[in-house]
């Protein structure tokens, strides 16, 4: 954002089309947007993001998409839901957030954060293959593949002790169902 | 002791004025209604359209002249100033000039009201604004002329294609001593957004802002259709300079929302100049002893708000800016302690 905004940014040249594609995406109207910094003064992980809710907002209506797309809070959002819980106009930032999310994760768009990418297509393989996120299996895969090997072994092995992880991956009753999910989204997609 | 004998003079014919001089002269009373222009209507004549309503001033000004010219109580002054006014016990003698030399009459009277209105801060004393210098950068007012023209339904050769409003020109600005915020400007900014909106859909609206301040009923609805159904666009921060550029206006400001530095390329600057009150208002106020403040705004009684002093009352802006709505109330309210005032006979 810096390097873009380093002579003057000239309003005239903003391009609406994010704006315009949210509306009709996702429904979101931001000018609705009251500036109030509700959004952020709730927001669980406000404190770690390089753009808190309130100027993710205004980013959109300045139609910023390159810095929406590599910003870092996409990664740190944990799609906790209070901003728009708080917010006085009802605007929906965690679905923004998922919209900008899915969009960069298309479009292959690096992060900052090692491994962000790797959780995402691990929690999202344990959801295809069993229909939940079984933590202790997703966590040792995680952790192994990121080459943290020690990263979490101390309180797994605790937790483990007293009977809250389970080793196995238990599929739920209806995985057809959950598979057709998958298709019908990776259909759409094409489409 | 209803001593209809008793006569009342209002300075100034705008809509405070019309209003008080309506309702003393329903009341019975004589009044005088003095205005220093050859037609009645002040400000309100001068505006294209109206807050938070968007109806025509026009119909509101007329339906007032048509009215006050139903009543033989009311005598209608045009063209007249107050020269100089004297106390007499519990009258005032006042000399009135005509536009003419030899236009005098004297008059006496037995309360005044002051509805002098205001006049806007003189926006060429920002030199960072070019205002007096760059022909399209002008004050709402002179805007208000602009939108008259513009929808007086005449072909416009060169619709704008953006145009910048900035807000607190003068007000909420120590440095040129107006530390006051004139209330108004918001919602008619909002107003004037809109209005170029609605007939130029292509053209851009910015209107540069630190807060939007919409207390009134239907005030914030109002700015927030503005904003979502109008799509005017409202940036926050306070502009710092006017280049011309290529022909059109170049805006600086800050995107304080952001942290950014931003310009926009205008074609137009729209000034929404502070509310100031009327060198004449002073001059009015010390020649029938009524009270003014630090910036020579008419100073209220305590326990009287339309009372300025004894036997004087005021209404409209020159006691503060008030918007139309605002001024009638307090015409009539003037009215009232006038009425008031002439119904306990004995004093």
């Amino acid at each position: 954002m810096s390097a873009d905004f380093y002579k003057p940014m000239r309003l005239n040249e903003i391009d609406s089309s994010l704006q315009e594609e949210i509306k009709k995406v996702c429904d979101i109207n931001v000018e609705l947007c009251m500036e109030c910094g509700k959004c952020t003064g709730g927001c669980s992980n406000a404190h770690i993001f390089d753009y808190t809710p309130r100027k993710i907002v205004q980013l959109v209506k300045l139609g910023a998409e390159k810095t929406l797309l590599s910003m870092d809070a996409l990664w740190t959002c944990v799609s906790c839901q209070l901003c728009v819980d708080r917010c006085p106009s009802q605007i929906n930032i965690p679905h923004i957030m998922d919209y900008i999310r899915e969009k960069a994760h298309r479009q292959g768009v690096k992060t900052r954060r090692i491994n962000v990418e790797l959780f995402h297509d691990l929690m999202l393989n344990s959801i295809r293959k069993t229909g939940r996120v079984a933590e202790a299996p997703l966590m040792l895969n995680f952790n192994l593949r990121s080459r943290q090997y020690m990263k979490d072994a101390v309180l797994g092995g605790r937790m483990f002790l007293k009977g809250k992880l389970s080793p196995f991956s238990p599929v739920v009753k209806d995985i057809d169902h959950v598979r057709r999910l998958f298709k019908k989204i990776a259909d759409n997609r094409e489409g | 002791m209803n001593d209809k004998a008793k006569t009342a003079l209002v300075v100034g014919g705008g809509l405070a004025g019309m209003e008080a001089a309506l309702k003393i002269g329903q009341a019975g009373y004589k009044v005088f209604l003095v205005e220093k222009e050859t037609v009645l209507g002040g400000v309100l004549r001068q505006l294209y359209s109206s807050f938070p309503r968007w109806e025509n001033p026009q119909d509101l000004l007329n339906n007032k002249v048509q009215q006050l010219g139903l009543y033989k109580e009311i005598s209608i002054l045009i063209g007249m100033t107050v020269k100089t006014a004297r106390r007499e016990k519990d009258a005032f003698i006042v000399d009135l000039q005509g536009l003419d030399e030899g236009d005098n009459r004297q008059i006496v009277v037995d309360a005044v009201v002051l509805a002098t209105g205001f006049e806007l801060f003189d926006a060429s004393l920002y030199g960072e604004y070019g205002y007096g210098i760059y022909p399209n950068v002008m004050n709402s007012l002179e805007f208000e002329a602009k939108l008259k023209e513009w929808g007086s339904g005449q072909e416009n050769s060169q619709p704008p294609q953006a145009v910048a409003f900035f807000k607190c020109v003068g007000s909420r600005d120590r440095s040129k001593g107006y530390p006051y915020c004139s209330k108004i400007c918001c919602m008619y900014t909002a107003k004037q957004a809109g209005v170029v909106k609605d007939m130029f859909p292509a053209a851009k609206s910015y209107v540069f802002y630190m807060d939007y301040r919409a207390a009134g009923k239907e005030y914030e609805e109002f700015v927030r259709s503005v904003i979502e159904t109008k799509h005017v666009r409202y940036v926050r921060g306070r502009p710092s300079k006017v280049i011309p550029e290529n022909g059109r206006l170049l805006v600086r400001a800050e995107d304080t929302l952001m942290g950014v530095p931003i310009e926009v390329e205008v074609d137009m600057v729209v000034l929404a100049a502070a509310i100031v009150p009327r060198k004449e208002t002073k001059m009015l106020a010390e020649y029938f002893g009524a009270r003014t403040d630090q910036y020579g705004f008419l100073d209220h009684d305590t326990f009287n708000p339309a009372k300025v002093g004894d036997r004087v009352f005021f209404a409209g802006a020159c006691g503060f800016a008030v918007e139309t709505q605002g001024a009638q109330y307090q015409g009539a309210a003037a009215a009232a302690e006038v009425i008031a005032l002439f119904n306990q006979g004995g004093e």
